[in-house]
């Protein structure tokens, strides 16, 4: 389906991921061993044939140009169409942009020059995986002007756009709330459907009476004028904004159902390709229940954990329910526990670190300790 | 940089059956035939090119080449998609007095001469795609340069014993080459020839037409081309090679290589990043390893999911392992699945291949037998039933 163009919005929420979004946009948080946040969103425009895609960045991203490149690794190395990345400042206006329409108002130029009819706008901290067509045909089938994507989970206290439906799944009510609750509520996934000049003249009319939040702009305030229906996606999705959700979500791959409704439900997920040799499991390995990327050695006990690619584990060492990212390496007799390790942290023989379930400890890029 | 001549060009022979790989090369050609996880033995020489600076290659394709032509594709694991250059995919093809299958190794180049002739080569780099082995070409070029060779033959040191099986080089103190010898009885030196040539190109062309007009010759390197450049009196050099190399032609021989990937002093080691190993990805997410699963001496690569015991084997990638299965000494090939309570030893198990339930394919080996271990093979595709036991170095299609 090639009437389908794509905005997706790279920075959002960073100051809640605190030392993990220092040197990047939440779009390239690794996540699940061997991907970048961003993976799963592109993964589901290209297996769902959208293959004009803009990335809007604010900050922090090099490591995004870097994981991206020319989007060959998601095909998206196209003559027409393909990946374009929008650094702030892109546009004519004079200041970094504050909110998704500012930044959509700065490339107007873009979208009415793409051929497509339609625009998915989406966040990039979204772990799901799932079928745009499918989206589409309950689009037309509603004849709504906008469709947003939902899934149901209990509110945490970061920013949710939480929405009431009808039985049509009309949405009829939607509350912004940072309050948390135990009640499984219909989220908000951050991922829309319309028709493209619907979306620019959203955009531009919002924009010059002085708005720059979609959320609160376009779907809370124009929801009377708007026909907008949910659609809640099936199967597994994680909006992921703040250390503990990370952490959360990040364990929950381990559960086999989860697994395979991020990996597998409708298409695979494609990522930068790094030509690690496979991982290569000495004597003194132990591990159970860990999902375990290529290029590791391990040679020591690793439980409830996720390595990253290039992870070393020696003897003696002890890796319980924590995250080691890239090129991590735990030297002997180490121990660890609800640690979150970013890229390329060495941890010296002999030490014992622990964060705790609900408060897992981040060491943050580059660190040795 | 974007010129169209190229010193140096590399033919790679990929056209072999590979008979004594009996099924695992049943429906694809023996170079794409999978290797160390996540690998196909082509990853090799092709790696091996890119990293030595050599960005033209044909490889030249014959017994059921379509795996081998999706796999290369355009070249882009191996950054062999370019402006200039790149990696050619070369079956025979129709010409005006007729057409022919390649007859023989010199024959595939022979037919090929005018694709060689584009790049204007001085220098043609002659591969074969069933060796695992790590080798800068650009030092063995430079050696023919300052050697003035017109061909240069890399060898390998083996034993008196192994001497016989291989084609030997008989070498003068300065490593010129005066006599080959094809699997001699009575091997006068251990020089190996690994199937590895540099041909200066003008010689080789010259060569290649005289024996493709000698209707007695069967068009082979060992056997014609390079006696007859003996003969002649032309400047042949040993160029002696001292890492891993294995060739993979035979089920036993492919087994070994994949385990000495587990083996520390092998010299086979491919985690070095300044000498990478590219392949194609097949996107699959990290593997998952289970509650009950042990792990030891092995190499697992991305979408298996392992819930039983592995030891000392090497399981490829998508590859399914159930509770209580024990997989031992083994090489599991890509998306093979091993059913619970199965035990499987000493054994290659086939891409996409099942091993049912409590089955017990191959058996555990103190020592190899004449020199050869004893390995099961379940060919690709292949099941092996509930319960059913597959003995030592029987094989299943």
């Amino acid at each position: 389906m090639n009437n389908i163009m794509s905005v997706i919005f790279a920075s959002d929420n960073e100051t809640k991921l605190n030392d993990l979004t220092l040197h990047r946009t939440t779009a390239s948080l690794p996540f699940c061993g061997r991907y970048r946040f961003i993976d799963f969103t592109l993964s589901n425009l290209v297996n769902s044939g959208i293959t004009r895609i803009g990335i809007m960045t604010r900050s922090n991203y090099s490591s995004l140009m870097d994981h991206i490149r020319m989007g060959r690794d998601w095909d998206l190395n196209r003559k027409n169409s393909g990946i374009a990345v929008f650094p702030p400042y892109a546009s004519n206006t004079s200041r970094n942009f504050k909110g998704k329409i500012e930044a959509l108002y700065g490339i107007l130029d873009y979208m009415e020059w793409a051929q497509e009819d339609y625009i998915v706008l989406t966040n990039s901290n979204v772990a799901v995986n799932l079928d745009f067509d499918d989206v589409y045909a309950r689009h037309m089938e509603t004849g709504a002007d906008i469709t947003m994507l939902t899934y149901r989970a209990k509110p945490k206290d970061s920013r949710r756009l939480l929405v009431e439906t009808d039985k049509n799944g009309k949405v009829i009510d939607s509350r912004i709330t940072q309050m948390s609750d135990d009640r499984v509520c219909q989220i908000g996934l951050n991922i829309y459907l319309l028709r493209k000049d619907l979306c620019m003249r959203l955009v531009a009319d919002c924009y010059e009476h002085g708005g720059v939040d979609w959320e609160k702009n376009v779907i809370q305030q124009k929801g009377d004028q708007l026909h907008i229906c949910a659609y809640e996606v099936p199967g597994h999705a994680a909006i992921i904004d703040d250390i503990q959700s990370y952490f959360t979500e990040s364990m929950r791959i381990l559960d086999p159902q989860v697994r395979n409704d991020l990996f597998y439900r409708f298409g695979k997920v494609y990522t930068k390709v790094k030509d690690s040799m496979p991982t290569i499991y000495r004597a003194g390995a132990q591990v159970r229940n860990s999902l375990i990327a290529d290029g590791c050695t391990i040679n020591g006990c690793v439980e409830n954990s996720i390595l990253f690619r290039g992870v070393t584990v020696e003897e003696g060492a002890v890796i319980r329910d924590s995250i080691v990212m890239e090129n991590g390496t735990i030297c002997k007799n180490c121990q660890l526990s609800y640690v979150i390790t970013d890229k390329d942290v060495t941890i010296t023989d002999n030490k014992t670190i622990s964060g705790f379930g609900t408060y897992p400890l981040v060491i943050a890029k580059n660190k040795t300790i | 940089m974007y010129s169209n001549n190229k010193e140096c060009v590399a033919m790679l022979l990929a056209g072999g059956q590979g008979t004594r790989l009996y099924s695992l090369t049943r429906d694809l050609a023996k170079p794409a035939v999978s290797f160390g996880g996540k690998y196909r033995i082509i990853d090799f020489p092709l790696s091996n090119c890119i990293n030595s600076g050599i960005d033209t290659i044909g490889v030249l394709t014959q017994y059921k080449p379509f795996d081998l032509n999706q796999y290369i594709g355009n070249g882009q694991p191996w950054d062999l998609d370019r402006l200039s250059g790149g990696v050619f995919v070369l079956p025979p093809y129709m010409r005006s007095e007729g057409s022919e299958w390649y007859k023989g190794t010199a024959n595939a180049i022979y037919q090929n001469i005018e694709f060689v002739d584009k790049f204007s080569p001085q220098y043609v780099l002659v591969l074969s795609g069933d060796h695992i082995y790590k080798m800068d070409y650009a030092q063995m070029l430079d050696y023919h340069k300052q050697k003035g060779a017109d061909c240069t033959i890399a060898v390998i040191d083996v034993t008196k014993e192994e001497a016989s099986r291989f084609g030997i080089m008989n070498t003068n103190p300065d490593d010129s080459v005066y006599e080959f010898e094809e699997k001699p009885k009575h091997p006068k030196s251990t020089n190996a020839s690994m199937g590895i040539y540099i041909f200066t190109w003008e010689k080789l062309r010259k060569y290649l037409i005289a024996d493709e007009a000698d209707k007695s010759s069967s068009n082979d390197f060992g056997k014609n081309i390079i006696p007859n450049m003996l003969k002649d009196g032309q400047k042949l050099f040993a160029y002696r090679f001292a890492g891993y190399w294995k060739d993979v032609g035979t089920i036993a021989s492919l087994w070994e290589a994949n385990m000495d990937l587990l083996n520390e002093r092998s010299g086979l080691n491919l985690s070095d990043s300044g000498w990478k190993i590219y392949c194609r990805s097949m996107a699959e997410p990290p593997h998952y390893v289970g509650y009950d699963a042990t792990i030891e001496n092995s190499i697992v690569t991305e979408g298996c999911e392992i819930n039983g015991t592995v030891r000392n084997s090497v399981v490829s990638s998508g590859v399914k392992i159930g509770k209580g299965a024990v997989v031992e000494d083994c090489t599991l090939l890509p998306n093979a699945r091993i059913e619970a309570g199965a035990q499987v030893r000493y054994a290659i198990v086939g891409n996409n291949a099942v091993i049912g339930k409590n089955a017990t394919v191959g058996g555990a080996q103190d020592a190899p037998v004449q020199g050869e271990w004893q390995i099961a093979v379940v060919g690709p595709g292949a099941s092996v039933a509930d319960g059913q036991v597959v003995p030592i170095k029987a094989m299943v299609d």
